[in-house]
């Protein structure tokens, strides 16, 4: 086997690439075991010539890493083996790395019951006991989404967990998202692209009753074939019982998925013995059946008083509490707008515009790791005024919002504080900034029309197509110094009379972006997560009325690392780890 | 009597805007909450402490609050300890170990209840908490213990913002001993966004399985009272005018909800229930 030259990766230069998907590691670019006529990975078909010929074009086996990386070890620098021994060792290799994954599905009891956080643990757990992990989440309604490193939208949430998995985000973890755009109408974004608006009984009659399913098996099927367990995430409760049979989120994917599923319920708002009961006993027995363990999530205080209701709630329905988990304070990113009011805790205070459709507050998070910093949630005149730095964040409707500033008198309150603190404007935000917005084709609004903008900046504002552009970026400070990263979701573009913010690279070289009218401090641009290298943030910062400069620049990636790894420890520290394993068929 | 299938699910308001319905027939109405876990209190004229949100309910009876509505008021000072406030003054700080004599307090919440009852046409009386605390179910004072001393019909609120509700409302009704099962007279779903009439489904399972009617669906209203206790910081806590008296704001918000929720809660039925127990 001499044409084995060493581990490869994906080999990006071949004409053939990617024969499979994007990221498969070419290693062993033509399979060692072919033809290893196993149904689990491949099948006859009819050939050319009218006979049968084992087709493996569906296989992702032999192009999972650790999987390449095995045969490798065994095969280079070795004779051909006999059929026979080659035989032997894939089933060797398909003990340690199986061809499908295990896989456990987790559901609250509401929302906000602590799903997120639990998977991105577990995920964390499984990949540090050496097992490749993939996060899933069939469905998920939010207006916080990142952008992969193929430009593919998806949840943050889902993203997070990919990081606490060891594993690169991709649109397939995360193959519907839904983000709320007007009353009951939401963009439907399907594999990392957006699909369609849709609203409320459209997307309940036509899609998740339609197309929907087999996109989530499509995608789902795609990771089962190149991890080794698959965690997946439920959304809200599963036992909404006037939509149970349109539910796509919940039991309908735990059936696609097959998995064995656990609940998780928040026993911080009390009622979770209510709650968890209610929950299993609306399911239909065979949803229920699924059901292998309860986590108590959230708990201020002593564990040891639930013992009684514990025991009540195993009896009662016959599934097994698995742990009792503490309340754990962390730097993670939520998910939820919900949790915006409580951000507010004295110091320097940053005023966050509260937008009716506000999007993406993430990337606000990072600016409350500089000791003394605030941020705070405003949507009053009073708010803006005794702001020390006012951020206008992103929207998913740039043209409402800029209506509710006004008719809140938040546009002329922005406007007086010109000069005096710094004002940024974020996507949504940096549209509202500028002269006007144009919509000559109704795609913002409902019908064509220009807007007027804060005109606090110079620059224009055009929604030309439907079309969003997503992509990831880096690059520098404009006016010196200091690296920028992060991430652009937008619809609409934006010509700039002012100086540029920040100077990005990409494919096609250093381009300018984003406006700063720095005698005013007025600042406008569309990167998401500027604020999470310290340099912009600082800066920014310094312009507030910031009185204390922390003594070394936090790290914010780093930050969220040590939080996975503190929810993960806490987790395994307070649940039945071995029977979870047993529930998901890990073999130790 | 307004019990709650979480903390947060909505019951302060809800008994508030029963007190005002039955104010404005020009009945005698005052509130009731046997034991409140708060911070946020406020200072009788005769100068007792009481939880703020029965201080509230009373302006919303037109009535001037008064210890007895609110007899123990528990204020968390810090890990596992509180103090206790009973009758409107401070009674001793409670925690491991320094247990409260729990037929003093049932004493007084008795002794309490008895006068509001003795001066009034209607009493709205509030819970505590989930309902359904089966851990703690030995221990209650403020939930079913009250609404037995009361010989009280309930309504059951859940919260449907954070999902769930139908769970959480049949899980409730199902966790209860039968003899506190039959004192639930209603549900009530609150906070909804949205259009109502997907609800239809799951509101006629619920029921059916249950027997007991549902007295409506009140949507999200951004209404302003004041917050019990630090999870009211993580919701939307609505907003106020500025200048002017804080109290007058807050009656305001709540004639603007309660003129809403005419729309949406079947108050006939809350009345057949109240009047039905005489």
């Amino acid at each position: 086997m001499t044409n084995i030259s060493g581990p490869i990766g994906p080999n990006e230069g071949c004409a053939y690439y990617p024969c499979h998907h994007p990221g498969q590691d070419c290693t062993l670019c033509f399979c060692p075991f072919y033809p290893c006529r196993d149904e689990r990975l491949g099948r006859d078909v009819e050939a050319r010539n009218g006979g049968l010929v084992w087709s493996c074009e569906d296989c992702l086996w032999i192009h999972r890493p650790d999987v390449a990386a095995a045969a490798r070890a065994h095969l280079v620098g070795a004779d051909r083996p006999a059929p026979s021994e080659l035989q032997q060792l894939r089933e060797a290799i398909m003990a340690k790395h199986p061809p499908q994954a295990s896989s456990l599905m987790v559901l609250g009891a509401t929302s906000g019951a602590g799903k997120t956080l639990l998977v991105a643990a577990l995920c964390r757990i499984l990949s540090d006991l050496g097992l490749r992990v993939a996060p899933f989440k069939s469905q998920n309604m939010s207006l916080n989404s990142t952008v992969t490193s193929r430009g593919e939208e998806i949840s943050r949430a889902q993203a997070l967990q990919a990081l606490a998995a060891r594993t690169e985000a991709e649109a397939r973890m995360n193959p519907v998202l839904l983000k709320p755009k007007k009353d009951d109408v939401s963009q439907v974004v399907v594999l990392g692209k957006p699909y369609r608006d849709m609203d409320v009984p459209t997307y309940y009659g036509e899609f998740a009753c339609g197309e929907g399913p087999s996109i989530v098996a499509e995608a789902f099927d795609h990771l089962r074939r190149r991890f080794d367990a698959v965690v997946i995430e439920g959304a809200g409760s599963p036992a909404e019982i006037n939509i149970a049979d349109v539910d796509l989120a919940n039991m309908m994917t735990a059936e696609i998925t097959d998995s064995p599923c656990i609940l998780v319920v928040n026993i911080e708002w009390g009622g979770a013995f209510a709650y968890a009961y209610g929950t299993l006993m609306l399911l239909p027995p065979e949803q229920r059946a699924r059901f292998k363990g309860i986590i108590i999530n959230n708990l201020h205080g002593d564990a040891t008083c639930l013992r009684p209701g514990i025991e009540e709630l195993e009896r009662l329905t016959g599934v097994p509490v698995l742990g009792v988990l503490p309340h754990v304070e962390h730097a993670l990113p939520d998910e939820d707008s919900q949790d915006l009011a409580s951000r507010e805790r004295g110091g320097t205070v940053v005023a966050v515009l509260r937008l009716p459709h506000i999007s993406n507050f993430t990337d606000f998070d990072a600016l409350e790791l500089e000791p003394g910093i605030s941020v705070a949630y405003v949507d009053d005149p009073s708010g803006v005024a005794r702001a020390d730095a006012i951020i206008i964040p992103g929207t998913k409707n740039t043209v409402a919002d800029l209506r509710w500033l006004r008719e809140r008198g938040l546009a002329d309150a922005i406007r007086r504080r010109r000069g005096e603190v710094p004002i940024l404007g974020v996507c949504g935000g940096y549209q509202m900034l500028g002269r006007e917005i144009a919509d000559p084709l109704g795609l913002e609004g409902d019908e064509p029309c220009t807007w007027e903008g804060l005109g606090l900046l110079r620059t224009a504002t055009r929604f030309d197509a439907y079309d969003k552009r997503t992509v990831q970026v880096e690059g520098v400070l404009a006016s010196g110094g200091g690296a920028v990263r992060g991430y652009e979701i937008h619809m609409g573009g934006t010509v700039s009379e002012e100086a540029p913010l920040f100077l990005l690279r990409d494919d096609e070289g250093v381009r300018a972006e984003g406006a700063c009218d720095a005698e005013n401090m007025v600042m406008g641009t569309y990167v998401h997560g500027l604020f999470d290298l310290p340099s912009f943030r600082q800066h920014f910062l310094s312009l507030a009325k910031v009185t204390e400069r922390p003594e070394g620049p936090t790290d914010y990636a780093g930050a969220v690392e040590e939080s996975i790894a503190k929810l993960a420890e806490v987790v395994r520290a307070n649940i039945d780890l071995a029977a979870l394993l047993d529930i998901m068929g890990v073999r130790q | 009597m307004v019990l709650g299938a979480t903390s947060g699910a909505g019951k302060t308001t809800i008994a508030a805007l029963l007190c005002r319905h039955f104010a404005f027939q020009g009945r005698k109405v005052a509130p009731f909450k046997a034991q409140n876990l708060s911070l946020n209190s406020f200072v009788t004229a005769s100068g007792e402490e009481m939880g703020i949100s029965q201080a509230y309910q009373a302006w919303a009876c037109g009535a001037e609050p008064h210890w007895t509505m609110n007899p123990i008021l528990l204020k968390p000072r810090s890990e596992g300890s509180m103090q206790v406030v009973l009758r409107g003054r401070p009674l001793a700080d409670a925690g491991p170990g320094r247990p409260v004599d729990r037929q003093a307090v049932l004493a007084a919440v008795r002794e309490a209840y008895a006068a509001v009852a003795a001066s009034s046409e209607v009493v709205i009386l509030e819970g505590a908490g989930g309902a359904a605390e089966i851990n703690l179910a030995e221990r209650d004072i403020a939930n079913m213990a009250t609404a037995e001393m009361a010989d009280a019909p309930v309504l059951l609120v859940g919260d449907i913002d954070r999902g769930g509700v139908f769970a959480g409302l049949y899980g409730t009704w199902s966790l209860l001993p039968p003899r506190h099962r039959a004192r639930v007279r209603a549900f009530l779903i609150n906070r909804f966004r949205g259009d109502a009439s997907i609800l239809g489904p799951g509101i006629r399972k619920l029921e059916e399985l249950t027997g007991v009617p549902c007295v409506g669906v009140l949507p999200m209203s951004r209404v302003r009272l004041p917050a019990e206790d630090s999870l009211d910081l993580g919701r939307d806590r609505g907003q106020v005018a500025g200048g002017g008296d804080m109290r007058e704001c807050w009656m305001a918000a709540l004639d603007e909800v309660y003129q809403m929720s005419r729309a949406h809660l079947d108050y006939e039925l809350v009345e057949h229930i109240v009047d039905g127990r005489r």
